[in-house]
């Protein structure tokens, strides 16, 4: 069958509006399979929230045992002033005053510039602890002197102070004359550590 | 596109239209058969352009013909019926072929077939025409009798072989309906009657279109009665059922015209119309596909369908799409239902740990901070010594052994691994601990000399700083390898310097390493 032109432009309309309808049809498709992944994925997230938040509360017990073991060594390691950034001058500070405390010989010290410490992987990204190695070269009358030295040293707090390693040897020179001569000789690498908490409160 | 459609009701006496409207039949008009009512027909159309109407013929010249054409399908049976009905018909503007079903011969298979026509189709031509000329859209040329079947069946008459009769305006209508399809019809005129004597003739004109039934063989001489269907006019169906007794070869069923008004959902008729409403309103609502009305003067009406049938497409599509559609936004409410539901679960865990927290020591920071702080804090600090212990326990040890002198100390923090590396180890601890967390040693490494004894008493020296290095052990402290004045070892070299009398005086040197792990 052949259609006259004028039959078919009276078919182009109702051509049309079945072509708009069919297209607004398969709008309505498209967009309600859209709404739906949507709210699909809106749905995972609530679920994995809604898991996390109850396994946080299951551990909530665990967790304020923990809170009161830990918060006392906290609160320690702040006082100390462990915690917040490096305090050279203090350390300055406290190496004088124990040599004069002491009365001990010469002493040379170098602190080295501050490090990043590796740390546990896992660990929240906002805490790092951070490491500056002072070399100490002292002139002693005894081994004592170093001890007291390092004791004195960790007294003084500003920092943790690892030593990493320390040797003594004999200088060889003879006691005895007007001065005081040091027989011993002590090399230590210590470890200052500090630890920057940056959700801490100032 | 959905305007009411009309009805031209078609005499041998006059013309008369009708507008149906849902259930109810309006008389729009009337038309004599001259030129007058052409004219006043065309005037009528001039209003209608694009109307949609119907024709429905009520005359008594209506030919049917049975006849056997081969069984065949498509444009060949079109072909073959095209010319069957042109031998028949001197006019084939008006004429159809009905199909009364196949019949089986001993060549072949055959259809059967009833032409039918009018026999004067020129009264309709110019009524066709002015439609045509108006832009109407024909519908179908339909007849009384080619609306029978349907009428039968609305009336509840289904049996095999059945006559149904009504009176309408063209007269006395009578219609012989075989298995559902028209075979036959006739129309005698009517004048006016009294009930009795109209029931009368109904009953005298059956008897006589038997006969002819069976003198056409379209009806058996011998076998079970007829039925006849009858539709009263208003108000004497008491009257037609006292005059139409059954008998043994005729079974009479009379209808009220109301209850046959009732079965065609016809509920509304204009006044004076007689049994022909009927067959109009099934024209109009429920026509037949059988007419007589050609391919081209349907043209119109066919494209109109065409517009309809592809909007209707259209609609289906998107009412498919708008169910398919909701039931998915039945499921995004449903599934935003769920996460709502979810996260109101989420934030009432979230509230609960918050003020279950809120009862904790105060912290300075967050709970994680804390914990990560003091863990990390914890495992520095394991890995971490003094060398005061060292000290001591080397000192408690020096004090056994007077003739010890030492020249050095050397105290670290390092690894097993570290320690294999040097290439002075002797061999590794007894007990490494294992690479990776708790693998920090302490590292004591003395190095002194032999006093009081002679230089050339190897085993004497050598006896003595083993068990040095012997009592060093123990504490933690676990012996790493001990470097002897003379090396007995067979990977060294051992010297000697026996009988000279030059003596250094140098006492003998060792070295001894110490380890310890941290926890």
């Amino acid at each position: 069958m052949t259609f006259t032109r004028e039959e078919l432009r009276r078919l182009a309309l109702p051509l049309i509006i079945a072509l708009v309808l069919s297209a607004a049809g398969g709008s309505l498709v498209w967009s309600a399979g859209q709404a739906l992944d949507s709210a699909y994925r809106a749905l995972t997230a609530a679920q994995a929230e809604r898991r996390q938040n109850n396994e946080r509360l299951a551990r909530i017990a665990e967790e304020e045992r923990e809170v009161r073991e830990k918060i006392d060594v906290y609160q320690r390691l702040k006082a100390l002033n462990i915690l917040g950034e490096e305090r050279r001058l203090e350390w300055a500070d406290a190496i004088t005053r124990i040599r004069t405390q002491r009365e001990l010989l010469d002493m040379r010290y170098m602190v080295e510039r501050q490090r990043l410490l590796n740390t546990i992987p896992g660990k929240p990204a906002n805490v790092d602890f951070y490491a500056s190695t002072m070399k100490v070269d002292l002139q002693l009358l005894h081994e004592e002197d170093l001890l007291r030295f390092l004791d004195d040293l960790r007294q003084s707090g500003n920092a943790f102070y690892a030593v990493k390693k320390c040797a003594i040897t004999r200088t060889g020179q003879t006691v005895g004359g007007a001065t005081m001569a040091p027989r011993l000789r002590a090399d230590c690498d210590i470890d200052l550590i500090t630890i920057i908490d940056r959700a801490a409160k100032k | 596109m959905f305007a009411a459609p009309r009805i031209l009701y078609f005499t041998a006496e006059g013309h008369y239209l009708y507008r149906s409207a849902g259930r109810a039949l309006e008389l729009e008009a009337q038309y004599s058969g001259d030129e007058a009512g052409i004219s006043a027909f065309r005037d009528y159309l001039r209003g209608q352009r694009g109307a949609l109407f119907a024709v429905v013929a009520d005359l008594a010249g209506e030919d049917f013909h049975d006849e056997q054409i081969p069984y065949l399908r498509g444009a060949d049976r079109e072909a073959v019926l095209s010319r069957r009905l042109a031998q028949r018909y001197r006019d084939t503007r008006l004429a159809a072929a009905l199909s009364l079903g196949t019949v089986d011969t001993a060549e072949r298979k055959n259809e059967r077939v009833l032409l039918t026509s009018f026999t004067n189709t020129q009264q309709l031509a110019p009524w066709l025409d002015a439609l045509e000329e108006s832009g109407a859209k024909l519908s179908g040329v339909y007849s009384i009798p080619l609306l029978a079947p349907a009428l039968a069946k609305r009336l509840a008459a289904r049996e095999p072989r059945l006559l149904l009769v009504t009176a309408n305006r063209a007269g006395l209508r009578q219609c012989y309906v075989e298995n559902g399809k028209l075979r036959f019809a006739r129309l005698e005129r009517t004048v006016d009657m009294v009930p009795q004597a109209l029931a009368m003739f109904v009953r005298s004109e059956t008897q006589r279109l038997v006969q002819y039934l069976v003198t056409l063989r379209a009806l058996p001489r011998e076998g079970t009665a007829v039925q006849v269907v009858v539709v009263a006019p208003p108000g004497q169906k008491a009257a037609f059922e006292q005059a139409l007794a059954s008998d043994a070869r005729l079974v009479f069923r009379v209808v009220d015209y109301a209850d046959a008004l009732s079965s065609a959902k016809l509920s509304r008729v204009p006044e004076g119309a007689a049994a022909e409403a009927l067959f109009l309103h099934l024209a109009a609502r429920h026509a037949p596909s059988e007419q007589f009305a050609s391919r081209e003067d349907r043209r119109r009406y066919f494209i109109w369908q065409l517009q309809r049938g592809i909007v209707a497409a259209g609609v289906g599509v998107f009412a498919v799409c708008a169910l398919f559609g909701g039931y998915r936004w039945l499921q995004v409410l449903s599934v935003r239902s769920d996460a709502a539901e979810q996260m109101q679960q989420a934030n009432a865990a979230a509230a609960q740990y918050a003020r279950i927290t809120s009862t904790f020591p105060v912290t300075d920071t967050t709970t994680e901070n804390l914990k990560a702080t003091v863990v990390e804090f914890r495992r520095i600090a394991e890995r971490t010594a003094n060398p005061d212990q060292a000290f001591r326990h080397v000192s408690r040890v020096l004090e056994r052994y007077p003739q010890f002198d030492l020249d050095s100390l050397r105290w670290s923090i390092g690894k097993p691994a570290e320690l294999r590396a040097s290439p002075t180890a002797a061999k590794p601890p007894a007990q490494a601990p294992a690479e990776g967390g708790a693998d920090a040693l302490v590292v004591v490494e003395l190095s002194g000399r032999v006093n009081a004894t002679q230089r050339n008493d190897y085993r004497g020296i050598t006896a003595q700083v083993q068990n040095f290095a012997s009592a060093l052990i123990g504490g933690g402290y676990e012996l790493v390898r001990t470097q002897l004045p003379f090396d007995i070892t067979s990977e060294g070299v051992l010297t000697g310097d026996i009988g000279t009398s030059a003596d250094t005086g140098e006492a003998p040197r060792f070295t001894v390493t110490l380890s310890r792990r941290l926890p």
